[in-house]
């Protein structure tokens, strides 16, 4: 146990050295450990109130001032205060849809390379059937069908983003149990549940670390995206605020704070997400080592 | 799919490809793949749409005086008074035959509705596809030649900035501050559509709609190109470290030239398939980019099937999109195989 | 190199096509005297058939093409003549003869009689006629044509005779055409008797009508009419606002508001046609009298509702969440801007907001609050916990409900918001009834028998779940009574005292409780439009109203020079397209200038 424990440490300290080395990838880091570490903080401060729009306290419209430093939208509301609470719902969606994907993507990922023959085949197929299909368009298509609340977005991204995740995992499952010991494992009687969880799942992990970071700045993004269509979990988000702003006249009104400031938010965390996990797939996917360098 | 992902996957697609098959039968085993999942598709059309909470009859008489016998008329008129088997079989013999069955809202024949915006889209996806291509696959493959260049670094960060952005939004900017105009910076381009109302005729014609094409393609474009780049460079970079390149150096042949005849073709592939398999990605920009400019195409079609609801007209728009995206592939799939000299050779 | 110089020309020629296209006169008609008025909107049309169309876009566009019966009167709303010259009745109010105007439809062809009944026995008799205008011919029993003359036999008396809604279409055309339900009406020009006819229509981009010079009232006095469709309303008001279009109507306050400060647009802000009430589950039925439904049963007491009603500061509601932009309502489902059917409460009736009140009501009629501060039942059965249903991303709706809840906290009320999809709307609040308290709304017709129509017994859903299009599951023996006898009354100022009466009903009996009337929000370029006069004359409506009066009477600004285009700066044209393709070139220059030289620099690391 001890030993294991010391490599596993000394691993990733290793792990943590060499990411070191990405500038974008700590940057990103950096940046994401803020937005989450604000969006779980911000019921210190402040409740779901702020989005109420009969408490809006400021003009309407109001560009930035010392009062409302990001300005204020339609009702009054300040947009820092929206923008800071929306951003649990965002990240909340993103993280979640990811986690979805993930689940999805590693068990028939692990399954379809673990299990060759006819049951690999099936998953496989049914992977590269959902691989092809336009995300968005299938996306919208579940979510308007479903209808809007937190849990349908997040079960129509993340049902339409697993695939690329099955495909890695499976790749990684195929090469992982290629390796000798796994073979020894089996000649000692390991069971399916026994190598899939002890040493493919173990091996796989790190990868899936990264590729789910990706995946929740694409679901931030397709959430938006989701919400500016007209679907949405009806709680104040990055997207919704700014479905707001259009239905709102804010671009012809020209309250740009109030179209800018959402927008650059998503921008800022997608861009985050997206840097920290090339920078962690660099580090992990020897395949790709050499690739940013 | 992100960026990084579709690189990988990419790389992945070429290795997995069967190598001895012969191109009749591989282009059989392709074609009889892509029927299973167009049934698929099929399939799974009709029982998503059956999920749908409310009567869809219902939803459409709103706000509309309609007697109970024009409720029952119009369900009638959409199979929806028999039973689910019943149904299904209704549906899959109609879609078969390429009917996709009658509006709600525009009462007209979801298939004409298409044809009659698809020039459009494709039009613009099309353009806009071969641009984000071309962009991407040049950036690519100067930035993966010379790594951690400075035009490496910088077109790389540009290219994910520009990814990480809602494509809605960057339209609607792009729309306020180049077709509105904002202080200085006139409104040169139009609010809207594909066309003048007046258009002029003949070369002036082109023009126009040139102009109008300018936005939505851009939007399209910036925000798809970085995917391209990425695969472009990192297959680049795999075929930095060949021998060939190598002796090529050492033939003393220009670093340039290396490049452009041997490198890059050589590279090309995965982006190529690449660009196929992410056509679905492409339509669904589509309907943020037409509902922005309003632009008369089936993403258009979609948006305001969705806003109706019209449900026969999205799950027609549904099918269809999907569909050719499959076929797309399937294609992409057959000519790869004929084009890979790897493949061949094997 | 090869590729790098494909990447840039594929820019360059986008960027070109961008600069030479803003370097042509964007979008002129090619005659320069062509007095064009372009009118934006952001719908589609759904179909240039009549007998499809719903969508109020394309019964605009119906309306400019074709004549009907009668037109409201641009003064009084009252029916005039149109193509129906004049009309009698016989005694018992079921035969009505129209003398049909001698004019000719726009080919030169004559009009008759034979149109008109051709175009009602059609609805009447083809399923797939119905879908437009259905209704309107349910209470015929035969249409006949003699000559000029149209007679009309009806099943029961009709007073709204007067408002048929039906276009009246050629004859000699349609008749050839074989499935009505599948037909486009593309064919262009369109053969129209109204002041314009159809030219072209580019499906969701626009509709080109041109004056119609045998139009018997005479030439309108602008040769053309375009119809633009704008999928994004910000894009819409930047297009009024750069002049893309000429006007643009039914605009949110938003949108109306942002068109402040343009010295050349004139923001029109008029009473409207619409009224936004509550809807109150207050014992739902079927149409054979089974309850329906999970509404609260505290609703049923009509002390309750009042209760409601008296905790609504209207006034609180159209500041906030109309911006102003509507009156606070005291009368029912018809507004004001219908004046001879409008009816307002006053003296003790009015119901104004009063919170003391409202509590002593529900404290009299034995609602008391539990220890939690919210109000139980008098049997202590349940606590006056309702569901407040409305639409999803409506934020107008969003605002509203927050406002409501916070009126019913003070009562010992709770509300909980329901965002319901439009459909699912549609069923829990118009079939199923599985609601409390709803969010709804009607935009009313000159002739206010429709929405009154929308309370009666008999829209109730049936007993298997059909729906009838009931506003309010309301089934009272008075309203029907007064119902029937306005129906039958054929002298109007008679008929708009039963009808005022029935509004009084529904407005202390509150199954309905009319919040307020949105006003009727348009913008218009005036270095465009010289003059238009809306309907009614006196504030009424621009586009979306009926008749055709504004889009007949409207004016040019007059030709002379500039030609009164949109693009009035011809030459700040010229300079701009210079300036850009200067920075254009001067980028592409630099580019390559740049790249050469780091590609040198590159090959010497």
């Amino acid at each position: 146990m001890s030993i294991t424990w010391t490599r596993r440490q000394r691993a990733l300290r290793r792990f943590w050295a060499d990411f070191r080395t990405h500038r974008a990838g700590v940057v990103g880091l950096a940046i994401l450990v803020v937005a989450v570490v604000l969006a779980l903080a911000a019921p210190l401060f402040i409740d779901e109130g702020v989005t109420n729009v009969v408490r809006g306290t400021g003009e309407k419209l109001a560009p930035p001032s010392l009062d409302d430093p990001l300005g204020t939208d339609e009702s009054g509301r300040s947009v820092l205060l929206l923008i800071w609470w929306g951003s649990r719902t965002s990240l909340l969606i993103g993280f979640l849809a990811a986690l979805l994907s993930m689940v999805i993507g590693t068990v028939l990922g692990i399954a379809a390379g673990h299990f060759r023959g006819w049951i690999g085949a099936v998953i496989m197929r049914i992977t590269d059937w959902f691989l092809v299909l336009p995300s968005l368009v299938t996306a919208l298509v579940l979510a308007a069908i479903l209808g809007g609340s937190t849990a349908t977005i997040v079960i129509a991204i993340g049902v339409t983003s697993w695939p690329s995740t099955a495909r890695l995992i499976r790749a990684q499952t195929l090469a992982v149990e290629a390796r000798p010991y796994i073979e020894r494992s089996t000649a000692l009687g390991a069971g399916h549940w026994h190598i899939t969880t002890r040493h493919v799942l173990p091996n796989v992990a790190p990868l899936l670390l990264a590729s789910t970071t990706l995946e929740v700045a694409s679901a931030i993004v397709t959430e938006s995206t989701l919400a500016f269509l007209g679907v949405s979990a009806n709680k104040t988000s990055w997207g919704t605020m700014l479905r707001g702003s259009y239905d709102w006249g804010a671009a012809t009104s020209g309250a740009w704070w109030y179209i800018l400031l959402p927008g650059l938010c998503i921008v800022i965390v997608v861009l985050a997400f997206t840097l920290c996990g090339r920078a962690l797939e660099t580090v992990l996917n020897p395949r790709l080592r050499g690739a940013t360098r | 799919m992100t960026v990084a992902q579709s690189a990988t996957k990419a790389i992945d697609a070429v290795e997995e490809r069967p190598a001895r098959h012969g191109l009749v039968r591989y282009a059989a085993a392709k074609a009889g793949g892509a029927l299973l999942s167009i049934a698929m598709v099929i399939v799974a059309t009709f029982f998503l749409f059956r999920l749908l909470p409310g009567d869809p009859v219902r939803a459409l008489a709103q706000g509309r005086n309609m007697t109970p016998e024009q409720l029952d008329l119009e369900r009638r008129r959409l199979g929806l008074d028999r039973s689910l088997p019943e149904q299904f079989v209704h549906f899959v013999n109609q879609t078969v035959q390429f009917d996709l069955g009658t509006s709600y809202e525009y009462k007209r024949p979801v298939l004409d509705l298409i044809g009659e915006r698809i020039g459009s889209t494709l039009l613009l996806t099309g353009t806009a596809l071969v641009m984000a291509v071309s962009l991407g696959i040049w950036q690519g493959a100067r930035a993966g030649w010379k790594p951690g260049s400075r035009f490496d670094r910088f077109s790389t960060a540009i290219s994910l900035v520009l990814w990480s952005v809602p494509t809605f939004w960057l339209g609607l900017l792009l729309l306020m501050v180049f077709a509105a105009g904002i202080g200085p910076i006139p409104g040169l381009f139009p609010t809207r559509g594909i066309e003048s109302v007046d258009a002029p005729d003949g070369f002036a014609y082109v023009l126009d709609v040139a102009k109008h094409m300018v936005l939505p393609c851009l939007t399209m474009v910036a925000v798809v190109y970085a995917q391209y780049l990425l695969v472009m460079r990192s297959s680049v970079l795999d075929e930095v470290g060949q021998d060939y390149v190598t002796t090529a150096r050492a033939k003393g042949l220009r670093d340039d030239e290396i490049r452009r005849k041997h490198a890059v073709p050589n590279a090309l592939l995965p982006t190529v398939t690449l660009v196929f398999m992410r056509i679905g990605f492409i339509v669904g920009g589509a309907v943020t980019v037409e509902a922005i400019f309003s632009w008369p195409g089936l993403g258009q079609l979609f948006y305001e099937a969705i806003r109706v609801p019209d449900f026969t007209l999205m799950q027609g728009t549904f099918l269809l999109i999907t569909v050719s995206v499959i076929l797309m592939n399937t294609l992409a799939d057959v000519v790869y195989h004929v084009l890979d000299p790897r493949v061949r050779s094997a | 190199m090869g590729q790098a110089l494909a990447g840039l020309a594929a820019f360059g020629m986008l960027a070109a096509g961008g600069v030479v296209g803003g370097a042509l006169p964007a979008a002129q008609a090619a005659d320069p005297a062509t007095k064009v008025i372009r009118v934006g909107t952001t719908q589609a049309v759904d179909s240039m058939n009549p007998f499809l169309a719903v969508r109020l876009v394309t019964g605009s566009i119906h309306r400019w093409m074709y004549g009907f019966l009668t037109v409201p009167d641009s003064k009084t709303l009252q029916p005039s003549a149109d193509l129906a010259e004049s009309w009698t009745t016989s005694p018992d109010g079921l035969t009505w003869t129209f003398k049909i105007r001698a004019a000719k439809w726009s080919d030169g062809q004559p009009i008759t009689a034979a149109d008109a009944a051709w175009t009602f026995t059609k609805i009447m008799t083809d399923d797939g006629a119905k879908t437009g205008n259905g209704p309107a011919v349910e209470n015929f029993a035969s249409v006949t044509a003699n000559g000029q003359d149209l007679t009309i036999k009806l099943k029961t008396p009709q007073a709204s005779m007067l408002d048929n809604p039906v276009p009246i279409l050629p004859k000699h055309v349609w008749e050839k055409v074989g499935d009505i339900a599948k037909y486009e009406a593309d064919a262009y020009p369109a053969v129209t008797s109204g002041p314009y006819v159809a030219v072209e229509h580019k499906k969701d981009q626009y509709v080109k009508l041109q004056a119609n010079p045998n139009y018997w009232r005479g030439r309108p006095k602008i040769d053309e009419l375009q119809v633009i469709f704008y999928d994004n309303p910000a894009a819409a008001i930047v297009g009024l606002k750069k002049g893309d279009i000429d006007l643009i109507g039914r605009l949110s306050p938003p949108d109306f508001e942002a068109l402040k400060g343009d010295e050349n647009i004139v923001q029109w802000n008029t009473q409207g046609r619409r009224a936004t009430y509550l809807q109150i589950n207050h014992g739902a039925t079927t149409s054979d009298d089974k309850p329906i439904g999970d509404g609260h049963p505290a609703l049923k007491d009509q002390r309750v509702r009042q209760a409601l009603h008296y905790a609504i500061d209207k006034q609180k509601l159209v500041d906030e969440v109309q911006n102003g932009l509507a009156v606070p309502a005291d009368g029912s489902i018809v507004p004001p801007m219908y004046k001879d059917f409008f009816w307002q409460a006053d003296g003790d009736q009015k119901v104004s907001y009063d919170v003391a009140r409202a509590n002593k009501i529900l404290d009299d009629a034995g609602y008391k609050k539990g220890a939690d501060g919210i109000r139980i039942m008098p049997d202590g059965s349940r606590k006056l916990q309702f569901r407040f249903s409305i639409h999803t991303d409506t934020p107008i709706e969003d605002k509203l409900a927050e406002y409501l809840t916070g009126w019913l906290k003070e009562l010992g009320i709770t509300l909980t918001t329901k965002r319901l999809d439009s459909s699912k709307f549609t069923e829990e609040t118009g079939t199923t009834a599985l609601f409390d308290i709803a969010i709804s709304g009607w935009s009313v017709n000159p002739d206010p028998e429709e929405v009154l129509a929308t309370h009666l017994c008999s829209r109730r859903p049936t007993a298997s779940g059909e729906g009838g299009g009931t506003e309010s599951f309301y089934c009272d023996p008075q309203y029907e009574q007064l119902y029937l006898q306005q129906l039958k009354e054929l002298d109007r100022s008679k008929r708009a005292d039963l009808i005022k009466q029935m509004e009084q009903r529904l407005y202390t009996d509150a199954p309905v409780i009319a919040l307020y009337y949105p006003n009727d929000l348009e913008g218009y370029r005036k270095d465009r439009i010289a003059s238009i006069t809306p309907i009614p004359e006196e504030k009424g409506l621009l586009y979306g109203g009926s008749g055709y009066w504004p889009f007949y009477t409207i004016e040019a600004v007059s030709a002379d020079g500039a030609d009164g285009s949109a693009e009035d700066g011809g030459s700040n044209t010229g300079v701009i397209v210079g300036v850009a393709a200067g920075v254009v070139v001067l980028a592409a220059a630099g580019f390559f200038v740049a790249r050469r030289r780091k590609g040198v620099a590159d090959e010497r690391e």
